[in-house]
This record gives C-alpha cells, sequence and structure tokens, in this order.
C-alpha cells in the first residue's frame, strides 16, 4: 500500500468506529484466520464471524453448492461448531492476530438469542459488535423467518441489547419488501447499523435427473449476479436515513465498493469474492485508497450516499 | 498453502477431452503430497464466468524442471478455458490444498493403488513417490475405453507393476476394475491401499473390502467454493460412533478419507 493509504479511511455507524470501510461477510471468511496466512487480515475494518449458534448446527444435506451463471447458489445450512467453539478456539487466536471481530450469532428466537448474549457477554471486550443473523434463507428456524416479521426484529435486537454492552448490526434479507419497516424496528430495539444484502432465494433444476442441483432444494444466491439488486436495495434504504449501513452483495473489486458507497453504503462487506480473489481485502483496500487519491477524496465518508439522481 | 502465479510450461491434448497441464512453481514441488490439490482460477482476469476456481489433483511433480503437473478432462466453461491456455500463459492458483498422503505412518511395504476414469490423476503422483522409495507399488487402473493409452505410458516410466482394464476392452482387459480386486480381494490382505474414482466404483469397492475386511483409503471430490475449509460447501456423509454421521469438507478435512467411514446416499 501506498503511504497515504489509511489517510481519510475511517468510517463511522453510529459507535462502531472502523479504521476502514472493509468488512469481511459472515460465512465466507470463518474467522479469518485461514486468510491471515495468505495476507494481513489485521489490516481489514472488521472480520464478521460465520454465524455462530448456541449447539453445534450440521448445516444441511449435500449438494451445497451450486455455480449460476456470475453467481453462487448455497444451501449450506449455518453449520457451525457452537458458540463456544469460537470462544474457546477461534477467539484466543484472532485476538493474538489482532482482528477486529464482528461476531455473527444465530437463533430460534429471542430466547435463544438472550441465552447466545449472556454467553458473549464475558468476551464482549474483545469484539467489536455482534451481528444478528436474521437473514439467513437456509434454515428451518431463526434466519429469515425470524427476520421477516417486524415485532420479532424489534423483540431479538431489545434481547440482546439488554444484555451486551457492545454495538448490534442487524443482517436483513433482500427477499423482504419492508425493508424500512424492519429496519425502524431494528432501530428501536437498539440496533446500530444494518447489513444488507443477505443472498438472494433461488433454485437450480439439472434438466437430466429433473433433480434440484441443491440438497435442500433451495438456497440463497450469491456473487456479482445479485449486485444491482443489492445497489438497489442499499440505494432505497439509505434514502429512509434510518441506520448507517454495511452494503454487501456482489461486491467483487474496488470499484463496486465505491458503487455502493455511493448508493449509501457506509461501509461495505466482502463475501463470496473471497472464494474467487482470496486477497479481495487487500486488494480491494488498496483499489479504494488509490481511488480516493485520483479523485482528491480527502476522506470516504464524503462519498456515502452521493449517487447524482438528478 | 499460498497464491501463486505459475508459468504455464506446457498443455498437451493427450486424449479425447484430456489433457495435461505442467506449470512451473519451486513453492508446489516443496510443499505437496500425493492426495493434494491445486485450486486453479478458471476465467482471464477481465471476466467472472467462470465465478469460481476449480479443484485439480496434482498429477505429478518434477522436481529436477521445478514442475507439476494437473491431468484435466474438458467438461464446461472451467476446463474449456484451460484448455485454451498455452506455454507461456499464466496459471492462477493457490496450493497445496488438502490433507495429502504421508510414509511416515506406512511400514508396509506393498501398495495397491486403484483408479478409475480421471481418478487415476493423483495416484500416479503417489505410485512416484511410493516406488522412489522402495516399495513395491501395484497400479490397477479402470478406464471406459481407450482414451488413457498415453497414461499407460507415464505408468511404463516408474518401477512399478500395473493392470489397465477398460468397459469396452480396446485398453487392456474387458472388463471393470473392480473385477480384479473382486478376483484378487485374498492376495490384496496384505496391502495399503489407496482409491481415486467415481462414486459407483468406490460404492463396489466399499462392498468388496467389508466382506474381506479390508481397509482402505479414498481421495474424494466435491464441488467447491473456498478450497480451503471456510465456506463448508464441499461436505460429505461419514459414520461417526456406532449409527451416527457426521459432514465433513472434503477440501479441508480431506480429500484423504477411509473409504469405509463414507456413506453414500
Amino acid at each position: 500500500m501506498n503511504s497515504n493509504t489509511g489517510k481519510g479511511l475511517s468510517v463511522k455507524l453510529g459507535t462502531i468506529e472502523l479504521k476502514n470501510p472493509v468488512i469481511m461477510c459472515s460465512g465466507t471468511f470463518s474467522s479469518g484466520i485461514e486468510y491471515n496466512d495468505l495476507y494481513d487480515v489485521s489490516m481489514l475494518g472488521a472480520v464478521t464471524t460465520k454465524s455462530f449458534s448456541l449447539v453445534p448446527r450440521e448445516g444441511n444435506k449435500p449438494p451445497r453448492l451450486c455455480e449460476t451463471p456470475a453467481g453462487l447458489l448455497n444451501s449450506i445450512g449455518l453449520e457451525n461448531e457452537g458458540i463456544d467453539f469460537f470462544i474457546n478456539e477461534h477467539l484466543p487466536v484472532v485476538k493474538r492476530s489482532g482482528f477486529t471481530i464482528i461476531l455473527s450469532i444465530l437463533g430460534a428466537d429471542a430466547a435463544e438469542f438472550t441465552n447466545l448474549a449472556t454467553k458473549i457477554r464475558k468476551i464482549e471486550d474483545d469484539l467489536l459488535a455482534v451481528e444478528l443473523n436474521l437473514s439467513c434463507p437456509n434454515v428451518e428456524k431463526g434466519g429469515i423467518t425470524l427476520g421477516s416479521i417486524p415485532d420479532e426484529v424489534e423483540n431479538v435486537t431489545a434481547a440482546v441489547r439488554k444484555i451486551l454492552n457492545i454495538p448490534v448490526i442487524v443482517k436483513l434479507s433482500p427477499n423482504n419488501n419492508n425493508l424500512a419497516e424492519l429496519a425502524s424496528r431494528a432501530k428501536n430495539g437498539g440496533a446500530e447499523a444494518i447489513s444488507l444484502i443477505n443472498t438472494i432465494i433461488g433454485m437450480a433444476i439439472d434438466i437430466n435427473t429433473f433433480k434440484p442441483k441443491l440438497g435442500n432444494i433451495i438456497g440463497g444466491l450469491s456473487g456479482p449476479a445479485i449486485k444491482p439488486v443489492a445497489v438497489a436495495k442499499i440505494y432505497n434504504l439509505y434514502k429512509e436515513k434510518i441506520l448507517p449501513i454495511i452494503g454487501m452483495g456482489g461486491i467483487s473489486d474496488w470499484k463496486d465498493a465505491i458503487e455502493f458507497m455511493l448508493a449509501g453504503a457506509s461501509a461495505i462487506g466482502l463475501g463470496t469474492v473471497n472464494f474467487v480473489d482470496y486477497n479481495a481485502g487487500k486488494n480491494i483496500l488498496e483499489g479504494i485508497a488509490s481511488y480516493m487519491g485520483s479523485k482528491n477524496i480527502l476522506n470516504i465518508t464524503d462519498i456515502i450516499g452521493k449517487v447524482k439522481v438528478r | 498453502m499460498k497464491l501463486i502465479k505459475g508459468e504455464i510450461i506446457s498443455n498437451k491434448k493427450i486424449g479425447e477431452g484430456l489433457y495435461k497441464m505442467t506449470i512451473f512453481s519451486p513453492y508446489i514441488i516443496k510443499h505437496s503430497l500425493p492426495g493434494q490439490f491445486v485450486n486453479i482460477k478458471c476465467s482471464s482476469e477481465s471476466t467472472i464466468d467462470p465465478l469460481l476456481r476449480r479443484p485439480f489433483s496434482i498429477h505429478d511433480i518434477e522436481p529436477d524442471f521445478k514442475v507439476f503437473s494437473i491431468l484435466y478432462v474438458l467438461k464446461g466453461t472451467g476446463t474449456k478455458y484451460l484448455s485454451k491456455l498455452s506455454s507461456g500463459d499464466i496459471a492462477d492458483f493457490i496450493g497445496p490444498l488438502g490433507n495429502g498422503i504421508t510414509l511416515q505412518e506406512n511400514e508396509n511395504n506393498n501398495f495397491l493403488l486403484i483408479g478409475g476414469g480421471i481418478g487415476v490423476a493423483p495416484l500416479f503422483f503417489l505410485a512416484k513417490t511410493l516406488s522412489a522409495a522402495g516399495k513395491n507399488v501395484f497400479f490397477a487402473a479402470g478406464f471406459k475405453d481407450n482414451n488413457f493409452l498415453l497414461f499407460e505410458k507415464m505408468l511404463q516410466g516408474l518401477k512399478i507393476s500395473y493392470e489397465i482394464y477398460s468397459e469396452n476392452g480396446t485398453h487392456g482387459k474387458k472388463g471393470m476394475i473392480t473385477d480384479l480386486v473382486i478376483e484378487r480381494a485374498d492376495d490384496f490382505k496384505k496391502y495399503d491401499i489407496y482409491c481415486c474414482g467415481p462414486i459407483n466404483m468406490y460404492k463396489v469397492l466399499q462392498n468388496i473390502f467389508s466382506l474381506k475386511s479390508i481397509k482402505a483409503k479414498a481421495l474424494f471430490e466435491e464441488i467447491m467454493a473456498c478450497g480451503i475449509g471456510v465456506c463448508k460447501g464441499c461436505v460429505m456423509k461419514f459414520k461417526n460412533g456406532k449409527d451416527g454421521y457426521i459432514y465433513k469438507t472434503i477440501c479441508k478435512d480431506g480429500p484423504l478419507f477411509d473409504l469405509m467411514e463414507a456413506i453414500f446416499e
């Protein structure tokens, strides 16, 4: 990175302060440990962990992946080793490596989120924030089934907020048409930011066997194919001025990252691109810095929501 | 593992829709074990189609020339892209990935390698390694037809014994490679066995080996996204405890597993 990198890159989302706007999306980066072999993950604004639940989840029946044009359809089903595993195994390593961690959590209802928050309380000083996964399309309980009901969004957020002192981020699904209402209710519950978007519900069928290509039949679509949907959802929600937005959904390079910020994202999340360009975090961070240099932008916050619509 | 841009030394068609690509990479030569793989970007820098990288097992390493090879079959847009590359072009890959086969654990002197179709690719690297360590290797390879004639030439360069079967009888003996295994199962009890091939071959081998109480290891494949264990996409079911099962990732927990532990559905 050039000597100017780092200047003017810091952003604030409510009380969440990031040294730069580049965040890794939940489920695409684990806790960052593997990627630290490839580049210094501590340079990132934050790493959002894989969603952890109270007890381990085995995930969905394979096949769990199917590539579609410029996209990836998945039905992983939030396989994870449980919150205790994160606390005991991942946390010591990520702390030692200096990562900034947003812990993503998943529960079936407000009571389960409360139990999770209680467990997290003892480690909250080591976390930047928690992200509530209220948008995964691949689980029977929790995820989108919880996150599409305004009352539940508020209840769950408030339940977690009551226990934790660190900021709460709510991740919402683009499969909802009432995003402004859901974001408002998250705000009422005490959320400081919204992550948008999770994957778009999708399906693929094998025309030779007549069978769905995913074991769970339906899955979530990510990757460049969904980028315009994400940009529009972010643009629309930003106009409502409810909460700051972490924008994500198909970003593959620094140009996409800038586009998301112009649409209204205060920070950007990288997901599927991490499987394609293993150095995406580093490359996109450098790209944003060079863009700022070339456009004489002193602070990246100056471009947030600055799309010229007229 | 390391993200590498390596120069392609050659990319030759060795059969119908079958290619061998050789790539310069001192790092891979130094660090890889038989059974490990590389995840290769199969689109040019300016495009995102196909989006995901494609995993290929390491087929051979030649330390004198600091090159390694992959064998691949033309299947879709990714392999079609690879087939158009030529010497001097750059391959963008990460590796070595997954758990490979280490020799220290094996006191045995006799090894049986069973390969079906393109599954012979990683077993060649294993055969070469075992042979160099002075082990007795018997390579049993099964194909549909005679598309792998040049592969036999490669085997002839190793100090090993081998037998080839083809389904239509145009290469080696007519039949399935599992026919040979059934015929000689009792002899193979004293061998360490490694297999790589299609699921149907594994199902038959599992039946034979369980009847004869023979142990075997196998290399598995699945559609992958990350290749490094973070996305949990490439899972398969394996036995866990008496009646239970567990999902394991092919990319990080594998691709090498105990064949008898695999649950096929």
